[in-house]
């Protein structure tokens, strides 16, 4: 069980002056289970990536498996993939839009052709999967939080059930604590339920901290797909594209050039303190 | 007198259920007081909620006290024959640059608020010149605002309010929609204008390192404000900050845990230059 993106490229405007080559030439394959961490500049192609990946753009070329099916394929459902891989946007909690939370994230379920009482089943699983307490279900979701908006938000996409989960920055315009929620929710769901997740973002902490895997987008091409500490090695790349490395990286470089042997790559705060020490107690 | 001045500031807002009935009032901002001098660089931290937000838009009039008074260079915010010069005064940025850029080229939109103004063209023309250098946008002023960096189009919004020659920029997260380079772009822009333009500087921000630029700190939770000082003082105070569910910069925590661990490092490291200098001493 697996996707494979085969040599995919996506040109906006073909064959006329406006032509533009979002995605150009792109290899990989993503196994069950994996946390992806998908970074790059804004307009680098990460958003034009993730929406081939549940259909929503059709590649210009090359192709696209999951689970060993070619999505092109004439016969192939869509609407399967579309409710398998699941697509949380930028801001989601903008495209809410029902009177009440409850109803809100029915709204995929029904729309996949549930019953009412697996709908039901569905969303409240989901409510509760993201920690949403029973008092909200009958609210507008307009009167929440932010950080709970974005909750219901995701739940909508949850309960359709997916395999896939892909969240296009999951965190901007949150602050620290709801940050941290909306993260450690991520991180529990793919260990209860083995979801896979592709998670875009321009918080190098962030994606230091939960990843297992980094790709990185430049020019929609790919190139760095590797573990977090491999990638962030390349620090001073990153920041020629216009990235960067979290903060331990620097410091811990900036050690190593004043003559003190750690480690250099520390991605955590825990990590990094554990080194220091590690180095001063040895001296 | 300061330039903005707060005395116990009180804002109040009625919630409505559905039907359109009182079901209660919230307190956003609970009776603060506040001193900005001329040519401060002033961070605003808070998580969602905490009032920071409801705090900015009283700077220029686009909220009224409750209760208490707001000076805005020592005119009286609820004064309406001063209304347009109290926000003249001060400028206001928000998040999203999208929301705030209406002109189809990077020079009008930059000539929308002075042209509104009154200002004379000619006079204009100079003023969308020296703001979009100011940013440093201005080899971009013939290009069309869409195809511009998140981190641009926040810098031409920024350029746009200082065509208006404010004292005073209140910036609402204009950092928390961009990527890494844009928001060091922005933050950049900022720090000159108040460094070389002299404009006083209200940041609200996430971003514990954006924060530590300025030369006050101002830590808000449930409509008051917590805590007040230097950046260092601030960020000192780690398990405070930590308690109220914010961060400090890296820099500084990990300095925490070091110290905790038993290492003897100084208090009130901010930045990687700092830490590093310490524990090679």
């Amino acid at each position: 069980m697996s996707i494979i993106v085969d040599h995919v490229s996506y040109v906006y405007s073909e064959g006329n002056a406006y032509e533009s080559k979002a995605l150009n030439d792109i290899s990989f394959q993503i196994e069950d289970g994996e946390f992806i961490g998908l970074i790059g500049h804004t307009g680098s192609g990460k958003s034009t990536l993730v929406q081939h990946l549940n259909g929503l753009l059709r590649a210009t070329g090359g192709s696209i498996y999951y689970n060993g099916a070619d999505i092109y394929d004439l016969d192939y459902d869509m609407k399967t993939l579309r409710s398998k891989v699941g697509l949380v946007f930028q801001y989601p909690e903008h495209q809410l839009f029902e009177v009440d939370v409850f109803q809100d994230v029915c709204f995929g379920p029904k729309n996949l052709g549930l019953t009412k009482a697996e709908t039901e089943l569905s969303a409240y699983t989901a409510l509760k999967q993201v920690g949403i307490a029973d008092e909200y279900f009958y609210q507008s979701p307009f009167d929440l939080s932010g950080g709970e908006k974005r909750k219901v938000a995701i739940a909508g996409v949850l309960a359709m059930k997916p395999e896939v989960l892909i969240l296009d920055e999951p965190t901007a315009g949150l602050d620290p604590r709801g940050r941290d929620e909306i993260l450690d929710l991520i991180a529990r769901l793919r260990e209860e339920n083995g979801m896979t997740i592709i998670l875009v973002s321009h918080s190098m902490e962030d994606v230091a901290k939960y990843v297992g895997r980094i790709m990185v987008m430049n020019h929609g091409g790919l190139v760095y797909d590797d573990t977090p500490k491999e990638v962030f090695k390349y620090y001073h790349e990153l920041e020629a594209i216009g990235l960067e490395a979290p903060q331990t990286i620097y410091i811990m470089n900036q050690l190593r050039a004043k003559g003190l042997p750690v480690r250099a790559e520390a991605l955590t705060t825990e990590e990094a303190r554990d080194e220091i020490l590690r180095v001063y107690h040895r001296a | 007198m300061g330039i903005l001045q707060a005395k116990k500031l009180v804002f109040e807002y009625i919630r409505r259920d559905k039907d359109g009935n009182v079901d209660g009032v919230t307190r956003a901002v609970d009776e603060v007081d506040l001193d900005v001098e001329r040519g401060d660089f002033i961070a605003i931290l808070g998580h969602n909620g905490s009032g920071k937000s409801t705090l900015a838009k009283h700077m220029n009039a686009i909220l009224y006290p409750t209760e208490g008074t707001v000076w805005v260079d020592g005119m009286d915010t609820i004064d309406e024959e001063k209304l347009w010069e109290i926000r003249q005064t001060t400028g206001m940025v928000f998040q999203n640059p999208d929301n705030q850029i209406i002109g189809a080229m990077v020079e009008e939109d930059v000539g929308f608020g002075p042209e509104n103004m009154g200002v004379p063209t000619k006079e204009i023309w100079e003023r969308v010149d020296e703001s979009l250098k100011a940013v440093g946008m201005y080899e971009y002023r013939h290009h069309s605002p869409n195809k511009l960096s998140g981190g641009q189009k926040q810098r031409v919004a920024i350029a746009g309010v200082v065509a208006m020659h404010p004292k005073c920029i209140v910036l609402d997260e204009p950092t928390a929609m961009l990527d890494p380079s844009g928001r060091k772009e922005v933050i950049r822009a900022v720090r000159a204008l108040n460094d070389v333009e002299k404009i006083t500087v209200i940041l609200i921000t996430h971003y514990m390192e954006e924060a530590v630029y300025a030369n006050k700190v101002f830590v808000m939770d449930e409509g008051k404000i917590v805590m007040k000082g230097t950046p260092r003082e601030v960020f000192s105070r780690v398990e405070e900050l930590e308690e109220i569910r914010l961060d400090v910069p890296h820099a500084t925590k990990l300095a925490y845990e070091l110290q905790k661990a038993g290492l003897n490092l100084p208090d009130g490291i901010l930045t990687a230059e700092e830490l590093v200098e310490a524990l090679c001493r």
